[in-house]
Formats: structure tokens, C-alpha cells, sequence
């Protein structure tokens, strides 16, 4: 385990590979929520908080169910089912504990168990740190500290977006484009941007 | 009463002076650096530069012609797009890159988000981001001044790929005796029209000065071998920094509207582009951090919007 | 019959996923490199959509309502294990190829929708029309895109090139030609709708 790899986890998931702009995970919710900067912002949070849960307990679950008992075929079940329950078990949570937080989330927090981003952070982590059905040294941290990342990279494609939409409300954008086609064009151009990254070494 | 509220983006308060009178001043100040790059690296310069103007106002009148929009190719801005994207080529491509280049700048620059005063990002810009996408190979090939057959790399180039070039002097970094794109070789020229642009007060020092004296403080920390023991001098003089700082940082419309907004952003592309010419996989970063910062201005501009009388 | 016919074509063109409906876009634009890639996660979205339409019809009223997401959930990820399985077994380039994105059907959204908007109201037949109109809107779909860019990216389309000395744009085969695809084809389609109305 060291920094080094930490730094280019970071640099990766945030950057290069960013979850939304060149993985293509967390489209749907990407369009849709990103009109506005509170919602959006709200969106991100609560989607880094549970690629973050759940990053930690689909590492555990394939780590010690379903490789142990040859069971690795089950992932994609076991992932999507752990997911939902992680989402109702964070929602109770929340309402219980801050109603004023339920409020803010709203029903972002269920609809996050059809989140591509989630799913796909627990699959990418078990491709990444797994070589064949052995972790390899730090591969938890190293899952977790991907699923934060892959979160923040994804709030920060979110608020870039959100930012330039509001500001698009008040150009003189074709009408054929409102909305979800010119949502995509700023979305290649920030793609490019962030192509200034590549072949990114510390 | 609702149709007597005019909502819409900035500037909102204009000069006496129109927007195609700025505009085509802008296209008389790139003139200097435009004669150089003819001088340096040929006649092709001079092509392409056309060629990319050319393309650029088609596409503009073609587009507004469809659209049933009104006319506005006699205000410059196409000019100045398709002269900064030739500016921002190598010598040496073909001459239907900086065409296919100009169609995208225009298309999706600047006409599909409404057209002018409407741009997110820096047209040229997006143009040649999407053409260093699409054919690196051209984009970085580049013909050695006063030779145009011979190839050469940019000192960046050679610079990240470890080979240090016996050290070229700083006057021919000055003067544009090396190897790069058209328009951004000629620090002597450039200054020229970025001077123009100052005494007329068409651009404010804020995003220039800090764009510049960031570049050149990270580098002088962070870009040498140990702390402190940058060259930061050759780093303000290579590569697109000059052009992009004076002439493409400076779009009216992609950047910050207040002081304050104008100095975090020229700050923001600063690190921007020495981070990426540091350890980045690519020798510059100008482009890229310009078009990152186009990027974060809707929410800069958030943050440092004047306080309202009495809010 | 003619019903049943009405809910199949409606998946193709009035209620396409892709275009219309704007749904399972993470999949469209990751998988579209190339059009054999297209056909495939075409082909493998179309048979869990079918299947699980399928079963989500039959079963509709065994599961109780609080807890017919999850139901949904585990049907369908029943038959995406499936399709994962055969591809690893009987095409692994493809499997390769199509990455995350295989087990990835299982949270895309045309998929549960449809199960949530559809077959847990309507009965066996129509859910199979539906699932099957959907499947094919969305492959077409696939299809058109993936030409688009793997023509402009590397000049060929499903390995054959069509004009020679031809210098593809690369950028095509990357996310940010794939967003400016889509959504050049986005407004197109507005387009083309409006002009009709």
C-alpha cells in the first residue's frame, strides 16, 4: 500500500476516467438533476455516500461469501441486492436521525439503487483489486478509497453541469437542443477538457 | 409587463464603442503575430490562416442563413475564431484540418449555445481540443522555422520527453526561432497586439498578468529538478501561454464578469497548465486549462457577483 | 392482434428508448465503439428485457406491492447473471469487450422500467410485444450509433472499410465524440419532431 497508488486512484477515478464523463455511469440522473446547482449538489452527496457503504460491504460480502464458497457467479445478484438494502437501511437511518437531511436528500436516496454509478463502482473494484479471486495487498482500502473518489469526481461533473445549465437559461439555445441534446455537447466539450489529464504520472 | 423584462446574459451594459468595432480591432492586433508565423514557418501559414477564417465564417453565415436567423458575420467574431484556431495550428497540416477545425469551433463553440455572447467555452478552443483528438498525429508535427521540411519538436515537447535541447536562448524563445504552432511562436509580435488591445482598454490586466505570473511561479517551485530551481522564464516563453493568456483567456463572454472572479480564474488556468506540463501526459496544457476554467466560470461568478446595493 | 402489434412497434419509433424515451443511455454510449459491440448488447439487453417482462407479467400478483422493486430486481438479475454466464462461455470477446457493462443491464433503466411501467399491469402477451419492441428500438438504436462512430472513428464499419484513404477523426471513438453524437442525434430527432408537427 502506498501514497503513490492512493495519488493515482485519485487522479483517475476523479479526472481521467471520471465516472459520469468517460465511464458513462450515472447518465440518467446526470441529465436529468443537473439543471440546477442545490439539487444536483444533493444528488452527488448522497450518491458518494453510498458508492462509499457500499463499496466497503460488497468488498467484504465477495471477500468472505462469495469467493470462499465458489459463489463468484452471484456477484452481480448479491451486488444489486446488497445495494438496495444498503439504500432503505441509509434512508431509515437518516430519517431517524437528521429529518431535516431526509428532506434535503428527498427521493434521491431511492433512486439511487438504479444508479449505473453505484453498481458500477463495486463491479470496477472487484475487476481492479482482485487478480484472479485473490485480493491483492490493500485491496480494501484501496476499494474503498476508489468508491470516495469515483463519488467526488461524480459531484464534480454534477456541479460543473449544474453551474453551466443555469447559466444556459439564459442564452438563446436552438430549441430543438433544450434540454437532454445540448446537456450531452457540454458534456463532450468538458469530456475534451478533462482530456488534459491523460497519461497523467506523479 | 412581463414581455418589458429583458432577462439576459452579461455584458449588460455596453460601451459606445459596438461589439464589431472591439472585434475587428482584436483581428488587427493578431495581424502582428499572424506576419510572423508567415515569416517563420511560410506561406502554409498564411493558408491555413485562411482556410480557417474562410471555413469559419461559411459555417457562420450557413447557419444563420438556415436558421432564419439575422446575419451577423460582418461583426468579426468568426474572423477572430477562425484566425485563433490557425494560430493555435502546426505549420504543416493539411489544409482540411483547419476547415473541419472551424466547422466545429462555430458549430459547437459557439452557434449551437445561441450563438455570439452566448458561448460557454472559448470557440477556438473547443476547436482545437477536438482536432488534437481526432488526429494527434498532425497536431503535433511540427517543421523547423525557416525549413519547412524538416521536423522539429517544440522545446515543451523535447522538454517532456526528457531530451533538454541544448538550451535555447532566451531571445530566440522571444522571437518565435523554434518550433510550434503558427500564431503562438512570436512572443515579440503578440505583445504587440496585446498592446493594441490594452491601450484601447479592450482587455483588463487581471486575467493576463495572473494567468502569467502563476504559470511562471509554479513552475519556478514545483518545475525543476528539487523545489525552487525552476526555469521559469522559459516556461512563460514556450508553448501557447502568451497567446492563450492575452488573446484567448480574455474572451469576453467564457469568463469571469468581476475583478475578483477574473484573478481566480486566471490563477485557476495558471496551475492548471502547469500541472499538466509538469506531470501531465501531454507538453502543454494551455488549451485544456482555459477550457477547464470556461468550464468553472458559471459557478466563479456565483461566488463573487457584487454585492447589490442594499441586498 | 392488432394491439399486440401496436405495443411491438411502439418500441421502435413513437417510444424508442433511446431517442424518445432517453432511458439506458449509460450502456448506448460506452458500448457503441464499434457495431458488432452495439448488436451484441443489443441482442443480450433484449433477451433479459424479454425474459424478465416475461416473468414480472406472470408473477405480478404474488408480489406484494412494498416490495416489488427488490422483486423486480432479483428477476431481473436472475436472467442478467444468465446472459453473463453464456457470454463467458460461448463468446468471450464479446464478454471482453462489453466489459461492466454486461452485469451494468441489471440497473438499466429500460429494463426495470419497463418492468415497472409495464408488465406489472399488463398481461403475458403484451408484455412479451412490449419487452420485444423495446429490445429491437433500443438495438436499432445501438446500431445507428455505433455505425456512426465506428465509421467516423476508425473509418470501418463491422471491420469492413468503406472508403479508402480515409483519416478517421479518432475523437469519435472516445466519450467526448460519443456525448457529441448523442446528442447531435438528440436534437436532430427534436428537430425532425417538430418540423412534423
Amino acid at each position: 500500500m502506498n501514497l503513490h497508488e492512493f495519488l493515482s486512484i485519485f487522479i483517475s477515478a476523479v479526472f481521467i476516467y471520471n465516472v459520469i464523463l468517460s465511464r458513462f455511469l450515472g447518465l440518467c440522473p446526470f441529465v436529468a438533476i443537473s439543471k440546477e446547482t442545490k439539487p444536483a449538489f444533493a444528488m452527488s452527496a448522497a450518491v458518494t455516500f453510498v458508492i462509499t457503504a457500499s463499496s466497503a460491504v460488497t468488498w467484504v460480502i465477495y471477500r468472505f461469501l462469495l469467493l470462499p464458497f465458489n459463489l463468484a457467479y452471484l456477484r452481480t445478484l448479491s451486488f444489486v441486492l446488497v445495494i438496495a438494502a444498503l439504500v432503505q437501511l441509509i434512508e431509515m437511518i437518516i430519517r431517524k436521525v437528521s429529518p431535516a437531511l431526509y428532506r434535503a436528500f428527498g427521493i434521491y436516496l431511492t433512486l439511487i439503487t438504479t444508479n449505473c454509478a453505484v453498481l458500477g463502482a463495486a463491479v470496477l473494484n472487484i475487476d481492479m483489486f482482485f487478480v484472479k479471486g485473490k485480493p491483492v495487498v490493500g485491496s480494501f482500502y484501496y476499494s474503498l478509497f476508489q468508491g470516495v473518489c469515483m463519488g467526488l469526481g461524480y459531484t464534480l461533473a454534477m456541479l460543473i453541469m449544474s453551474g453551466i445549465r443555469e447559466r444556459l437559461e439564459f442564452c438563446k439555445v436552438p430549441r430543438a437542443l433544450h434540454n437532454f441534446p445540448i446537456a450531452f455537447i457540454i458534456a463532450s466539450v468538458l469530456s475534451l477538457s478533462f482530456m488534459g489529464f491523460n497519461g497523467f504520472k506523479f | 409587463m412581463k414581455d418589458k423584462l429583458i432577462v439576459s446574459g452579461s455584458p449588460h451594459i455596453y460601451t459606445r464603442e459596438s461589439v464589431s468595432r472591439i472585434m475587428w480591432t482584436v483581428v488587427v492586433s493578431l495581424i502582428p503575430a499572424g506576419i510572423a508565423g508567415v515569416i517563420i514557418f511560410g506561406w502554409d501559414a498564411l493558408w491555413i490562416t485562411l482556410a480557417a477564417v474562410g471555413a469559419a465564417v461559411s459555417t457562420e453565415l450557413i447557419f444563420e442563413l438556415a436558421a432564419g436567423k439575422k446575419i451577423t458575420v460582418l461583426d468579426g467574431s468568426a474572423v477572430i475564431t477562425g484566425i485563433l484556431l490557425a494560430f493555435n495550428l502546426p505549420a504543416g497540416v493539411p489544409l482540411w484540418l483547419p476547415v473541419i477545425g472551424a466547422v466545429v469551433s462555430m458549430v459547437v463553440g459557439k452557434l449551437l449555445f445561441g450563438g455570439l455572447g452566448q458561448n460557454i467555452f472559448n470557440p477556438a478552443l473547443v476547436g482545437r481540443v477536438f482536432l488534437m483528438a481526432s488526429w494527434p498525429k498532425y497536431m503535433t508535427t511540427f517543421t523547423r522555422p525557416f525549413c519547412d521540411t524538416v521536423a522539429s519538436a517544440t522545446p515543451l515537447a523535447a522538454l517532456k520527453e526528457g531530451k533538454v535541447l541544448e538550451h535555447i536562448p532566451y531571445w530566440d524563445l522571444f522571437i518565435g526561432n523554434h518550433g510550434g504552432c503558427i500564431g503562438e511562436v512570436c512572443i515579440l509580435a503578440l505583445l504587440i497586439g496585446a498592446a493594441i488591445l490594452f491601450i484601447k482598454g479592450y482587455i483588463s490586466w487581471q486575467i493576463p498578468v495572473t494567468y502569467i505570473v502563476t504559470t511562471g511561479l509554479f513552475m519556478y517551485v514545483f518545475g525543476g529538478n528539487g523545489f525552487f530551481k525552476g526555469d521559469w522564464l522559459f516556461h512563460i516563453l514556450s508553448g501557447g501561454l502568451i497567446l492563450g493568456a492575452f488573446f484567448m483567456a480574455t474572451d469576453y463572454v467564457a469568463t469571469p464578469l468581476t475583478a475578483k472572479g477574473q484573478i481566480i480564474f486566471g490563477v485557476g488556468c495558471g496551475v492548471l497548465t502547469a500541472v499538466i506540463r509538469i506531470w501531465g501526459g501531454y507538453p502543454e496544457g494551455v488549451s485544456y486549462a482555459i477550457l477547464m476554467m470556461n468550464a468553472a466560470t458559471p459557478f466563479i461568478d456565483r461566488y463573487t457577483k457584487n454585492r447589490i446595493y442594499g441586498s | 392482434m392488432k394491439s399486440l402489434v401496436k405495443e411491438f412497434t411502439k418500441g421502435i419509433i413513437r417510444e424508442n428508448p433511446t431517442f424518445v424515451l432517453v432511458l439506458g443511455l449509460c450502456p448506448t454510449l460506452a458500448v457503441s465503439v464499434s457495431v458488432a459491440n452495439g448488436i451484441g448488447m443489443g441482442v443480450a439487453a433484449t433477451f433479459v428485457l424479454l425474459g424478465s417482462s416475461m416473468i414480472v407479467s406472470l408473477v405480478k400478483n404474488f408480489i406484494p406491492d412494498k416490495i416489488r422493486i427488490p422483486c423486480f430486481i432479483v428477476v431481473i438479475a436472475t436472467f442478467v447473471t444468465i446472459t453473463e454466464l453464456c457470454l463467458k462461455a460461448y463468446s468471450p470477446v464479446l464478454d471482453r469487450a462489453l466489459g461492466i457493462y454486461v452485469p451494468l443491464i441489471v440497473v438499466n433503466c429500460i429494463v426495470l422500467g419497463r418492468a415497472e411501467a409495464f408488465a406489472c399491469k399488463n398481461n403475458l402477451a403484451s408484455s412479451f410485444f412490449d419487452g420485444l419492441g423495446m429490445g429491437v428500438g433500443f438495438t436499432l438504436a445501438l446500431v445507428i450509433i455505433s455505425a456512426i462512430r465506428e465509421f467516423l472513428g476508425t473509418g470501418q464499419v463491422l471491420g469492413h472499410t468503406l472508403i479508402k484513404r480515409f483519416e478517421p477523426p479518432f475523437v469519435f471513438g472516445m466519450p467526448s465524440g460519443a456525448l457529441l453524437v448523442i446528442g447531435l442525434l438528440l436534437g436532430l430527432f427534436n428537430l425532425i419532431k417538430d418540423r412534423k408537427r
